[in-house]
C-alpha cells in the first residue's frame, strides 16, 4: 500500500505494529522460559517468569495508549482502522498468553519435588513446542501480513487440541493408579489446560491477522480436536 | 476474565462479517426513489461524468464522496437539473424517478426542483425576512391562508431545529442569523416545500464543528421521511450519516455499497487510498 | 535586515505619502473653494421670494419659480424614460443574456452612451424632435434628460445583478421558481440598494445639465406648464442670468447655482449611505 500523505501516521503506525511484534516476541521467550523450568525443574527460571509478566502487562497498555491515541487523532477508516483494531486484539490475546506462562511457572512452584514420570513431561512438553510454534508462525503472519500463513496456524490448532485430549486420558489413568498422584497430576493436568489455552489465543490472533488483511473473519467452524470437554474420554 | 473457548473475542463475535449485514430495519424492502442509469455529463466539450450507474435508496442517507473535481456535484445538480440554469452544459443517459426520466427535455423543470429540494455549500438566505425566506417556496405552488402559512413556516422551522432560536424575531432578515442558523435555515426552507429527495452539497462545509453536528443531527431525523443524497468532503461525516456511499474518481464511479461496508472494508483499492488518506 | 535598505524604503515611503496628502489636499481645497464662493455669492440671495416668485425681468425683483418647476419636470420625465429603460436593459445583460453577443454590444455602446457629451445627446434630440415638432419644448427636454439618465441606470443594474452571488439564484431556483420570480423576487431584493443608488446618481446628474437643454428646452421667462412649449429650467437661467450684464439678475444666478449644488450634494449623499448600508447587508 502506498503512504499516507501525512507521514507521521504511516510513522505511528510502524510503531504500533512494532510494539506488537515486540509483545509477542516478548511472549513467546515466556512461554519457551516457563516450560523449560518446569521440565528442568529450575525455580530461578520460575520466579524470572513471574517478574517478567509484568512487562508483557505493561507492553499491552503502551500498545492501547498508542491504538486508542491513533484513533482519536487520526479517524482511522477502512484498512488502518483494522490495523489498529488488530493491533488492539492482539495484545489483548499475548496478554493472556503471558499469564498462561505465568500460571504454569506458578504451578511449577506448586509442584515441589513430586514424583514426575518422564513419558508425561515429555508430552507436556511436546504440546507446549507446538504451541509455540502456532505463536510464533501467527505472529510471522503478522509482521509478514500474510493470511494463507495466519489461516494455516487457524487450521494447525487442532495437532494442540487432540494432544492436549490423549494427555488429559493418560494422567486420568495415572491418577487412576494410584491416588497419590493426584496432586502432581492436577497441577500437570493445569499446566496441560494453560498450553491448550495459549493454542487457542493463537488461532484468535490468526483470526485478528485475516481480519486485519482481508476485513473479514475466517468462515465455518474450526476443526476441534479437543474432545475433553465433549465427555469422550 | 476467566476464560476464552475459542474464537470468542469481542469483535470475532460478531460473525454475520461486514459488507453481508443485513440492512437497518430490513422489515421494509428497499426501493428505488431514483435510479441514475449511465449518465454520462459535459461541460462544452470535456465529459464530466462518465457512465454512471447508481441506485438512490429510499429514505435513506447516500453520500457522494470523492476528491476536488471528481464530478460529486455535477452529478449532484443532475438531479435536479441545475445545471439547465447554465449553456453548454448537458447530461446523457436516465435518472428515472417516479417512473419518469428526469432528463427527459420535455421534463418541468420548476415542478420538478419542486420535488428534489437543494441545500447549498454556501448558507444563502434570500434578502427577506426569516418568516419570508421559508413563505417564498411555500407560496410558489400553494396558496395558504395566513394561518395555515403560519403553521407550516413553523414546522418547516421546527424540523430544522431552528424554531426555538428564531421564534421571536420571524420578522427579522434572515441575513442576520450565524452561519449555522442560516444553513438550517435553508434546510426548513426547503423541507417546507415538502420535496420527496433533499440534496445536500456539501452543507456543512462553511460551518463550526457544532453547528456541523445540528446539521447532521437534522439529516439524520429527515431520513424518517426524505430521501436524501448528500455530498462531503468530510470522510468522517460520509461514515457518520450515510447509509450507502458512493466513491467518485476522475468523473467515475469507483465503488457503491454500505457505508459500513465502504469504510471498513472497500473493495476497490482506489477508494481505500482515498479514504485512509493515501491519495498520491 | 539591512538597515541601509530599510531606512531607504522609509524616505521613499514618505515622499510618497506627502505628495498623496498634497493632491488629496488641493482637491478638497478647489472643492471648498467652489462650495466656498457658492455659499459667499448665493446665500445672500436665498429668500422666499427665489421659490414663489418667476424670473423677473432685468432690474426688478423675483425669483426662480419657474425654472425650479421646468428642472423638477423635467427631471422626471428623464428620470421616468431613462430608469424603466435602463433597468430592464440591465436586467436583460445580466440575467437572460449573459455573455451573448447581444449583451457585449449593448454594453459597448452604453459605455459610449455613457461617456457622450451631454451638447451631442442636445443636438441629437434637437434633430430629431425640435426639428420635426418644429418648436422646443419641455418634452424634448425629459426625453434628452433620460437619454443621460439611460446609461447610468443601465451600467448600475447590470452591475449590481452581477454582484447578486450565482448561489442565491440557484438557491431560489432549487426551490422550483421560474425565472421572472427568481429575479424579481430574489435578484432584485439582493440588488436593490445599489439599483437605487445608480438612479439617484442619474438623477444628480441630470440635475445640472445645461447643454442639453439649452437645445431642446430652451427657457421660458414667464410660469409655463404647458409641456409641449419651451419652458424655464435652472441650468439654462444660470447660464442666460449669468452671462448677462444685470447685477440682479447674476445674483439669481449664483442662488440658482447653489440650489442645484445643494441638490446634487443631498443627492450623493443619499446614493452612498445607501450602497454602505448595502454593503453592510
Amino acid at each position: 500500500m502506498t503512504e499516507h500523505t501525512l507521514r507521521a501516521y504511516d510513522e505511528e503506525l510502524h510503531d504500533l505494529s512494532q510494539l506488537v511484534a515486540e509483545m509477542g516476541g516478548l511472549a513467546e521467550r515466556q512461554i519457551r522460559a516457563s516450560i523449560d523450568a518446569l521440565i528442568r525443574r529450575d525455580q530461578d527460571l520460575a520466579a524470572s517468569v513471574i517478574t517478567a509478566d509484568s512487562e508483557v502487562d505493561a507492553l499491552e497498555r503502551r500498545i492501547e495508549d498508542l491504538a486508542i491515541q491513533l484513533i482519536a487523532k487520526r479517524a482511522p477508516l477502512a484498512g488502518d482502522l483494522r490495523e489498529i483494531v488488530a493491533a488492539l486484539r492482539i495484545s489483548i490475546d499475548l496478554e493472556r498468553v503471558g499469564d498462561f506462562a505465568k500460571n504454569i511457572a506458578r504451578r511449577f512452584t506448586a509442584l515441589g519435588s513430586e514424583s514426575d514420570p518422564n513419558q508425561l513431561m515429555r508430552r507436556v512438553e511436546q504440546m507446549a513446542n507446538l504451541a509455540l510454534v502456532q505463536i510464533r508462525d501467527v505472529l510471522d503472519s503478522y509482521v509478514r501480513r500474510d493470511a494463507t500463513e495466519a489461516m494455516t496456524v487457524w487450521k494447525r490448532d487442532e495437532e494442540i487440541d487432540a494432544l492436549y485430549t490423549a494427555l488429559f486420558r493418560e494422567l486420568l489413568t495415572y491418577m487412576m493408579e494410584d491416588p497419590r498422584n493426584i496432586t502432581f497430576s492436577t497441577h500437570l493436568l493445569f499446566c496441560a489446560k494453560y498450553i491448550e489455552r495459549i493454542g487457542d489465543h493463537a488461532t484468535n490472533i490468526a483470526e485478528t491477522v485475516n481480519f486485519m488483511i482481508k476485513g473479514e473473519l475466517p468462515q465455518g467452524a474450526r476443526p476441534r480436536g479437543d474432545l475433553s470437554d465433549a465427555g469422550v474420554v | 476474565m476467566n476464560d476464552n473457548s475459542p474464537a470468542s473475542g469481542s469483535l470475532t463475535t460478531q460473525k454475520p462479517h461486514l459488507g453481508v449485514r443485513e440492512h437497518e430495519g430490513a422489515k421494509q424492502p428497499l426501493t428505488e426513489k431514483v435510479s441514475v442509469k449511465d449518465v454520462c455529463f459535459f461541460y462544452g466539450e470535456s465529459k464530466a461524468l462518465k457512465n454512471i450507474t447508481l441506485p438512490i435508496y429510499e429514505r435513506k442517507v447516500t453520500a457522494l464522496i470523492g476528491p476536488s473535481g471528481c464530478g460529486k456535484s455535477t452529478l449532484l445538480r443532475i438531479f435536479n437539473r441545475m445545471y439547465d440554469l447554465y449553456p453548454k452544459q448537458r447530461a446523457e443517459g436516465e435518472i428515472l424517478f417516479d417512473g419518469g426520466n428526469v432528463l427527459d427535455p420535455k421534463q418541468d423543470l420548476n415542478l420538478l426542483r419542486a420535488r428534489i429540494g437543494m441545500v447549498f455549500q454556501k448558507p444563502t438566505p434570500f434578502p427577506m425576512s426569516i418568516y419570508d425566506n421559508i413563505a417564498f417556496g411555500i407560496r410558489l405552488y400553494e396558496r395558504l391562508p395566513k394561518s395555515e402559512m403560519d403553521d407550516r413556516v413553523e414546522s418547516a422551522l421546527k424540523r430544522a431545529a431552528l424554531w426555538d432560536e428564531v421564534k421571536g424575531k420571524l420578522g427579522t432578515s434572515g441575513l442576520g442569523l450565524s452561519g449555522g442558523q442560516q444553513q438550517r435555515l435553508c434546510i426548513a426552507r426547503t423541507i417546507a416545500v415538502r420535496p420527496e429527495v433533499v440534496l445536500l452539497d456539501e452543507p456543512t462545509s462553511a460551518l463550526d464543528p457544532i453547528a456541523t453536528a445540528k446539521v447532521e443531527e437534522l439529516i439524520y431525523q429527515l431520513k424518517n421521511d426524505y430521501t436524501i443524497v448528500i455530498v462531503t468532503h468530510n470522510m468522517q461525516q460520509a461514515a457518520r450519516v450515510a447509509d450507502y456511499t458512493a466513491f467518485m474518481y476522475l468523473g467515475e464511479l469507483i465503488e457503491f455499497g454500505e457505508t459500513r461496508q465502504v469504510f471498513t472494508k472497500p473493495t476497490k483499492s482506489r477508494t481505500e487510498d482515498y479514504i485512509t488518506g493515501r491519495f498520491g | 535586515m539591512n538597515a541601509a535598505i530599510y531606512n531607504r524604503r522609509r524616505a521613499v515611503n514618505g515622499v510618497i505619502m506627502v505628495l498623496a496628502w498634497f493632491a488629496a489636499a488641493s482637491g478638497i481645497f478647489v472643492l471648498a473653494l467652489i462650495l466656498g464662493t457658492l455659499l459667499y455669492k448665493g446665500l445672500g440671495g436665498v429668500s422666499w421670494a427665489v421659490f414663489s416668485q418667476n424670473t423677473p425681468p432685468p432690474g426688478s425683483a423675483g425669483g426662480l419659480l419657474n425654472a425650479i418647476y421646468g428642472s423638477v419636470m423635467m427631471t422626471l420625465i428623464g428620470t421616468a424614460l431613462g430608469t424603466p429603460i435602463g433597468i430592464l436593459a440591465g436586467t436583460y445583460m445580466a440575467e437572460y443574456g449573459r455573455g451573448n453577443k447581444l449583451t457585449m454590444v449593448v454594453r459597448f455602446i452604453n459605455d459610449i452612451l455613457l461617456s457622450a457629451p451631454s451638447i451631442v445627446i442636445g443636438l441629437f434630440v434637437y434633430e430629431m424632435l425640435v426639428v420635426t415638432m418644429g418648436h422646443f419644448s419641455a418634452w424634448a427636454g425629459g426625453v434628452a434628460l433620460g437619454l443621460l439618465v439611460l446609461p447610468v441606470v443601465v451600467r448600475t443594474t447590470e452591475d449590481m445583478l452581477l454582484l447578486v452571488p450565482d448561489s442565491m439564484r440557484e438557491a431560489s431556483s432549487a426551490l422550483g421558481s421560474p425565472r421572472w420570480v427568481v429575479i424579481m423576487q430574489v435578484a432584485y431584493r439582493a440588488a436593490r440598494a445599489g439599483m437605487l443608488t445608480g438612479v439617484l446618481l442619474a438623477i444628480a446628474r441630470i440635475t445640472g445639465e445645461t447643454a442639453p437643454l439649452l437645445f431642446t428646452a430652451l427657457n421660458n421667462q414667464f410660469m409655463s406648464t404647458n409641456m409641449n412649449a419651451p419652458m424655464a429650467n435652472l441650468p439654462v437661467v444660470i447660464f442666460q442670468f449669468a452671462l448677462s450684464p444685470y447685477a440682479d439678475w447674476q445674483k439669481l444666478a449664483w442662488t440658482g447655482a447653489l440650489l442645484i449644488t445643494v441638490t446634487v450634494l443631498i443627492l450623493n449623499v443619499g446614493a452612498r449611505a445607501l450602497s454602505t448600508r448595502t454593503s453592510k447587508s
